[in-house]
């Protein structure tokens, strides 16, 4: 009988209140966590092939920009944003698209044909044709985009 | 350990003499009609932690309001679920604040030494009647505004001062950008101020003076 008086009636209805009380914070508080949170851990949305140009327009050797226009969705707002591709060819087949922001800060950099060297205008940031870094502070070569060609048209993937 | 922590932290702050003031005070014998404050109390903490909830998405001008509103409730996890309990909870919390004030009404239970209590009760409607109309303008959709434009010239018709209570309530002639903030001004700052206030009060009296018995025959 001892043992049973030990968790009497009004031990248990205390019990039962904080219980109810936890299940309910838990059920705002999880939510409410995930709601914060949520779209912080939103991957970038899918990217699509956009096309920039025609081939013809790349000389050989030289590295030509290209400029796409994309949609970007942040939040409740569209924004219509500008992408910009340096696209280079040796043959007239292949090509290659580089990022024309630099991996150090976010500058843009500049094709400067004299010297055949991409230059950033903040940090004297240099990159050779192939977007490898030469000098500066830049810690990786330039971001390159995939491309492919369809009938003489360029595309990138982006967006 | 609970205890000793406890014990520790109550010869510092003394909190046990308040838990005790506020949670284990003597009650008379009373009905589930009694509890219609306290539920009244628990939709107020429901709002306020929702309505902080939604201040972290949603913005009060013309251009973003609809879209923000918009973006809570179909893109951000859970929103839809923060967005309802603002937006239901809002209307339990005027049907549960009225059904508080007619118990309090029918039991006598406003009479002495409980006046302040129920003045403060009375202020406190008004808070929430109050969050309820600014609130209803602020997902700027066609009910909100065309609801707010109704609710603004029910001010117009008030004999001398209409029309300056309804150009203030607007901010301007029409009911625009300018109203919209204002709107939400008073929804997240003036009022849950005075609705704080006022309850911190209303609550020191129930503690204080104690709630009334069931009033017999011959009261």
């Amino acid at each position: 009988m001892k043992e049973s008086k030990r968790f009497d009636r009004r031990q248990f209805l205390g019990a039962l209140t904080w219980a109810i009380g936890g299940i309910i914070s838990a059920g705002l508080g999880i939510p409410a966590i995930a709601y914060i949170v949520g779209p912080a851990l939103q991957r970038k949305e899918t990217q699509n092939w956009l096309r920039i140009g025609s081939t013809a327009k790349v000389e050989l050797g030289t590295p030509t920009l290209f400029k796409a226009r994309v949609t970007r969705r942040t939040g409740w707002i569209e924004n219509e944003e500008e992408i910009s591709a340096y696209v280079r060819t040796d043959n007239g087949r292949e090509f290659v698209a580089m990022s024309n922001i630099c991996t150090h800060l976010g500058c843009r950099v500049r094709w400067v044909s004299g010297q055949e060297q991409f230059f950033c205008p903040c940090h004297n940031g240099v990159f050779d044709k192939n977007g490898n870094v030469v000098s500066g502070p830049p810690p990786r070569p330039l971001d390159r985009f995939e491309v492919k060609v369809e009938d003489d048209q360029l595309f990138i993937l982006g967006g | 350990m609970a205890a000793r922590v406890g014990d520790w932290l109550d010869e510092r702050v003394g909190w046990r003499r308040i838990w005790e003031a506020i949670f284990l005070r003597k009650v008379p014998k009373v009905n589930w009609l009694y509890t219609l404050g306290s539920a009244t109390l628990f939709l107020a903490v429901n709002q306020i932690v929702t309505g902080i909830l939604l201040t972290i998405y949603y913005v009060p001008t013309p251009d973003h309001a609809y879209d923000s509103v918009q973006f809570i409730t179909g893109q951000v996890p859970a929103g839809w679920l923060i967005r309802g309990l603002h937006h239901w909870g809002a209307s339990a919390m005027v049907v549960l604040a009225g059904l508080h004030m007619l118990r309090v009404i029918l039991h006598g239970a406003y009479k002495y030494p409980r006046e302040v209590t129920w003045f403060t009760g009375v202020f406190l409607l008004l808070v929430v009647i109050g969050f309820g109309f600014t609130g209803y303008l602020l997902p700027w959709d066609q009910k909100a505004f065309w609801a707010t434009i109704v609710g603004t010239r029910i001010a117009n018709v008030t004999p001398v001062i209409g029309e300056t209570i309804l150009r203030i309530m607007r901010g301007g002639e029409e009911l625009s950008a300018v109203t919209l903030a204002r709107f939400f001004g008073v929804h997240v700052w003036v009022l849950p101020v005075a609705l704080l206030s006022l309850m911190l009060v209303h609550l020191y009296l129930v503690i204080r003076i104690g709630i009334s018995a069931m009033p017999k025959r011959g009261d």
